[in-house]
């Protein structure tokens, strides 16, 4: 094995990603390829009220139709599921809506067809009859309205700190969580200058390349689900208890997935093809349209109202945040955004008083999950506007404001925790060099106005969370990484290649990569919210080092020198007196970590800070309103780069994404209808939509507790886009938009007055 | 719900095929729009003719008088690259470049282009200033209509459900002088959420006639007849004018690319550029 003391290159080279040639040869493994004999296809009939009693649901035409192998509703799903409801934090999502429905769009019954489009045929034949009920669609509004949309709510009994919320009634708060540090009320009281603001969010969409997808397939007493997720391994669990089954009776296999963002996480279609398939004993195969993906999963809109109290000097003494997130009509992970994202409110900065209210509420929209940022870019884009308009009324610089009140390693963020391997100040240094903040700037001319913004935003994260993996190494010295992060694109499989690589002094591309898997994949809580690079990272490192021991082991015995590099065949052969024989690495890995107390306070309430920031240069043609980005420059700290081409490419498309939420996307609603349900009517950027130059700065950074000083990325270029190009907008022409998305019409009408 | 999908060889079968009286009886050329419409449930057809296998439906040519011939199953890249047009209307080669993405391009044809009705598209209201016009073709015989004419309301068209367009003649533009400025609200490959077409007869900066048409924001590709004559009668001098004539009496429509205050607003603005362009550009 390698040398300990030889540092081989493996780490920190950018090498392409493992699949690449695969992929763009068309040869990659998708779920959408896969073909099962006998399998059946399955159509969803949707929901056309916002929220209504299911009076009775028509089918009988649809299962008459000639080639329709059945017709599926919510009661039917009752033979096989008795508990129909699942969720990641609520137990409140049925398989097929159950007596009530909630959103436009929600799955009421499923019609099955060897051919596809019978399917689709058939459901047109179906017909439900609602009593339509009061809906709420605004989360300022849900907060007090009297249409509630869940009667009673269903914490998932595996969270303690949920337990309290068991059986509430009358609400549409999911829930509340709240942080208070210090004496906030006080310090406004003896304030200098006191701000306030509101900024608002609109709902949006991931839109992955690949629309979700599952199969589900019996075999003897058990089910094999193959399904296109960020989480085989809660696909599992979830699947196993709503089936009243062991785990080993479920079996989860995962591809490449062509884009996930967030979109394919927990349950999705998971759960309805298991129990189609224990239904109708065939594999059963669900593929969504992009047009049904928007009545699945979406980004929340959100309402975020802040205060601050500053001294005469431009410190922030304390700060008031509240923040109400539009979960739509099923909890999804939204409980989680509220409280995890939720605490990181005040923004990267040193203030001694905070007081935090975020509250998860239901409505009668699509529901809402993590949409990469799990809710921070929601907040950067609230707290460093305000941040930018305080700078304004101040008379300060905006870098400079940010400067004197930034949140440094050693000092203690408002949950208590004290700062640690968290380059804030680097990050912004980074972007203020890069983006010559202290040059003259060329303003434009006539009616064409150029500005500038910077933004800075971090991240906790969710926490506490498991990963596991193995590493075998064989007889001929060949190594095999089973682990079951799930490559979505995001270069995963390389990296942890790569850190397999490092510790055995193999070549990186020599290193087996197994497909998640559950049957041979060991546990992995999910690939989300940037924890895997740490997470399984730390694991796969860890697994490493147990099968390294092992072999080194085996060598000293053999009499041989412990660094007995590139003759692991050899000793395999002497241990075993021929090629024979398996070494097996396990690691595991949980950070340390304490949970917030009944104040939202915690000593230790994230293994890592992500931290991300963005400045723009703009020119907005004030007689229309259309604005241009010549210049977006992305800086993040993320420790160590593994990987830093992958790393370059992670900030640029987090911040294209985030770019799209910034200046189009919306999800547009009329009466609980999306009306915009269409790549032909939703528009994510294309490549003519980008600046022209995109600089990708990844600061000088490492992180004690990563893998070879490695943390997440994949997140945190999304944190300083919106709000830098709302002060770039303002510095430009001198209106403040409050409101997602900054569309041109929108920057038209605070330049010349309102709509009429 | 099923179709039946046909594929004729020639003209006249093709022609046989369609019905007058039949309106789910539909040509179906590049399929761009037919399939967006068939997907989102606002068209059923019975019976699809495919024009593609179609010989003498493609090509450009020049005549003697300087127009231009396009067949109606010309791929709007075809047109976009074409030297032809590149010399003869340079104007709609640059048009092209900002319509959609290439792929849209490789498939659509002039004739679905010109055919489809839908007010968001940037056709229309160019060639309604190029002046150019269709050649239309049924069992009956032949019809030219001018581009102008052929819109008549939202997705409304004079083209019987038996007629095919075969060709578009855009006309030698001697000394006019064109400009297409399009506005997207959503994405840069977007439809237009605003087109404005301009064509002037110009010496340097004396207008002598002009066209302008203004598409997308409006139910149907609109020509301004009230400040084309405010400019023939004053001259650059009236372009104020003109432009408040237009704000004034075309009735812009508010729809999912933008509201039309803005679009007015934008009418406007784009109205006074493209005069100014051309003009400038060939002072
Ligand atoms: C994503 C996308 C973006 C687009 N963006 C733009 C844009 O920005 N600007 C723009 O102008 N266009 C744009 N288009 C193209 C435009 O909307 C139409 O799809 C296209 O012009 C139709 O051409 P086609 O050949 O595909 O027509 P088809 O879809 O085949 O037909 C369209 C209609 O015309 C009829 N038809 C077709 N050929 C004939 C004929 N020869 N005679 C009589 N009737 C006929 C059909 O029956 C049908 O009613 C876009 C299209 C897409 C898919």
């Amino acid at each position: 094995m390698g040398d300990k003391t030889m540092t081989t290159t493996e780490v920190g080279r950018s090498l392409p990603r493992l699949e690449a040639r695969q992929k763009v040869t068309g040869r990659a493994n998708y779920t959408h390829n896969l073909k099962l004999p006998g399998m059946v296809h399955a159509k969803v009939f949707r929901s056309t009220v916002p929220h209504g009693k299911i009076l009775s649901i028509d089918t009988a035409e649809a299962a008459s139709y000639p080639g329709v192998a059945a017709v599926v509703t919510g009661k039917d799903i009752l033979d096989v599921v008795p508990e129909p409801y699942y969720g990641p934090a609520f137990h409140d999502q049925p398989i097929l809506a159950l007596n009530k429905v909630r959103y436009v769009g929600e799955p009421v019954a499923v019609v099955l067809a060897d051919d596809p489009r019978i399917a689709a045929e058939a459901v047109e034949l179906i017909d439900a009859v609602y009593e339509e009920l009061p809906a709420v669609y605004d989360e300022t509004e849900a907060m007090t309205s009297d249409a509630v949309v869940h009667d009673e709510l269903k914490p998932a009994g595996t969270f303690p700190d949920l337990k309290h919320l068991n059986g509430r009634k009358d609400t549409n708060i999911a829930l509340d969580f709240h942080l208070k540090q210090g004496h906030a009320d006080a310090a406004f009281a003896s304030a200098a200058h006191v701000f306030a603001h509101s900024f608002q969010t609109q709902q949006t969409m991931h839109t992955p390349m690949e629309p979700i997808i599952s199969l589900a397939e019996p075999s003897g007493d058990r089910l094999i689900i193959h399904t296109a997720s960020q989480s085989p391994s809660f696909v599992r669990s979830e699947v196993a208890r709503l089936l009243g089954w062991s785990e080993n009776r479920v079996q989860v296999k995962v591809g490449h997935l062509g884009g996930g963002f967030g979109a394919k996480l927990y349950i999705k279609l998971e759960a309805l093809v298991a129990a189609l398939a224990l239904l109708c004993r065939r594999p059963v195969r669900l593929s969504l349209s992009m047009e049904e993906q928007f009545y699945t999963i979406s980004k929340h809109a959100s309402t975020f109202h802040i205060k601050s109290a500053v001294d005469k000097d431009g410190r922030i003494t304390a700060r008031k945040c509240e923040v109400l997130w539009n979960g739509g009509a099923y909890a999804d992970i939204g409980p989680r955004v509220t409280q995890k994202s939720g605490f990181t409110a005040t923004g990267p900065y040193d203030i001694a008083a905070a007081d935090i209210d975020s509250y998860a509420l239901y409505t009668n929209r699509p529901p809402a999950g993590a949409l990469r940022g799990f809710g921070i870019p929601q907040l950067v884009w609230a707290y460093e506007s305000h941040t930018d308009l305080i700078a304004r009324e101040l008379g300060m610089d905006p870098v400079e404001f940010r400067r004197r009140n930034i949140l440094k390693d050693g000092r203690p963020h408002v949950t208590g925790t004290v700062m640690k391997d968290a380059a804030i100040d680097a990050v912004l240094e980074t972007l203020a060099e890069r983006m010559r903040w202290s040059e003259p700037f060329d303003r434009g001319e006539g009616t064409v106005k150029r500005g500038r913004g910077v933004a800075i935003g971090f991240k906790a994260c969710v926490s506490p969370t498991t990963s596991v993996a193995t590493v075998t190494v064989a007889a001929d010295g060949s190594v095999t990484l089973h682990h079951a992060t799930v490559d979505m694109g995001q270069g995963s499989d390389t990296a942890m290649a790569q850190i397999v690589a490092e510790v055995l002094g193999v070549r990186t591309e020599e290193i087996r990569v197994v497909d998640p898997d559950t049957d041979v994949t060991p546990y992995d809580m999910a690939t989300l919210g940037s924890r895997s690079t740490f997470h399984m990272g730390n694991a796969v490192r860890k697994a490493a080092e147990h099968a390294r021991t092992q072999l080194d082991d085996m060598a000293k015995s053999l009499g041989m020198a412990e660094t007995a590099a590139g003759r692991v065949k050899e000793v395999f052969r002497r241990t075993y007196g021929m090629q024979a024989g398996t070494v097996v690495g396990v690691g595991t890995y949980i950070p340390e970590y304490v949970s917030p107390n009944e104040d939202g306070l915690s000593d230790n309430v994230t293994p890592f800070w992500m931290i991300g920031g963005t400045g723009v240069e703009v020119e907005v043609d004030t007689e229309t309103g259309r604005t241009k980005l010549l210049k977006m420059v992305n800086a993040a700290d993320l420790g160590t780069a593994l990987n830093p081409r992958i790393v370059e490419t992670q900030l640029s498309g987090a911040a294209i994404m985030q770019l799209g939420f910034t200046v189009s996307e919306e999800m547009i609603l009329d009466g609980g209808q999306v009306t915009n349900a269409s790549l032909a009517d939703y528009k994510i950027p294309g490549i003519k939509d980008i600046p022209p130059v995109i600089e990708n700065c990844i600061v000088d950074a490492h992180t004690e507790t990563g893998p070879f000083g490695a943390k997440g990325v994949g997140e945190s270029a999304t944190f300083g886009v919106s709000p830098a190009v709302a002060e770039a907008i303002q510095d430009a022409c001198g209106v403040r938009l409050t409101r997602l998305p900054m569309t041109a019409e929108a920057i038209f009408h605070a330049l010349h007055g309102d709509k009429k | 719900m099923s179709f039946e999908l046909i594929s004729p060889n020639t003209l006249r079968d093709a022609l046989d095929l369609l019905d007058v009286d039949d309106p789910s009886i539909r040509p179906f050329s590049g399929g761009t729009a037919l399939r967006l419409m068939m997907k989102s449930g606002v068209f059923s057809p019975s019976k699809l003719v495919v024009l593609r296998g179609i010989p003498d439906l493609s090509g450009i040519e020049i005549s003697d008088d300087g127009s231009l011939t396009i067949g109606a199953l010309s791929t709007l890249a075809e047109v976009e690259t074409s030297a032809l047009v590149a010399r003869q209307v340079p104007v709609l080669a640059g048009a092209l470049k900002h319509l959609s993405n290439r792929r849209v391009r490789n498939v659509a044809r002039i004739g679905g282009a010109i055919a489809h009705g839908d007010p968001h598209m940037d056709l229309p209201p160019l060639l309604s200033a190029l002046n150019a016009e269709v050649i239309v073709e049924s069992r009956n015989g032949r019809r030219h209509i001018a581009v102008e004419d052929l819109v008549i309301g939202y997705y409304e068209t004079l083209l019987e459900p038996d007629e095919l367009i075969v060709a578009l003649r855009i006309p030698a533009q001697d000394d006019w002088h064109s400009a297409y400025r399009k506005v997207t609200a959503r994405s840069a490959d977007d439809w237009p959420a605003l087109g404005v077409a301009t064509s002037i007869s110009h010496e340097g900066k004396e207008i002598r006639d002009i066209r302008l048409v203004v598409g997308a924001a409006t139910e149907r590709p609109t020509r301004l007849d009230i400040s084309e004559g405010v400019l023939r009668s004053e001259g650059v001098a009236g372009l104020p004018r003109a432009v408040e004539a237009a704000m004034e009496s075309v009735e812009v429509m508010d729809d999912s690319h933008g509201s039309a205050t803005w679009k007015k607003a934008l009418l406007g603005v784009e109205l006074r550029r493209s005069v100014e362009e051309i003009l400038g550009r060939n002072a």
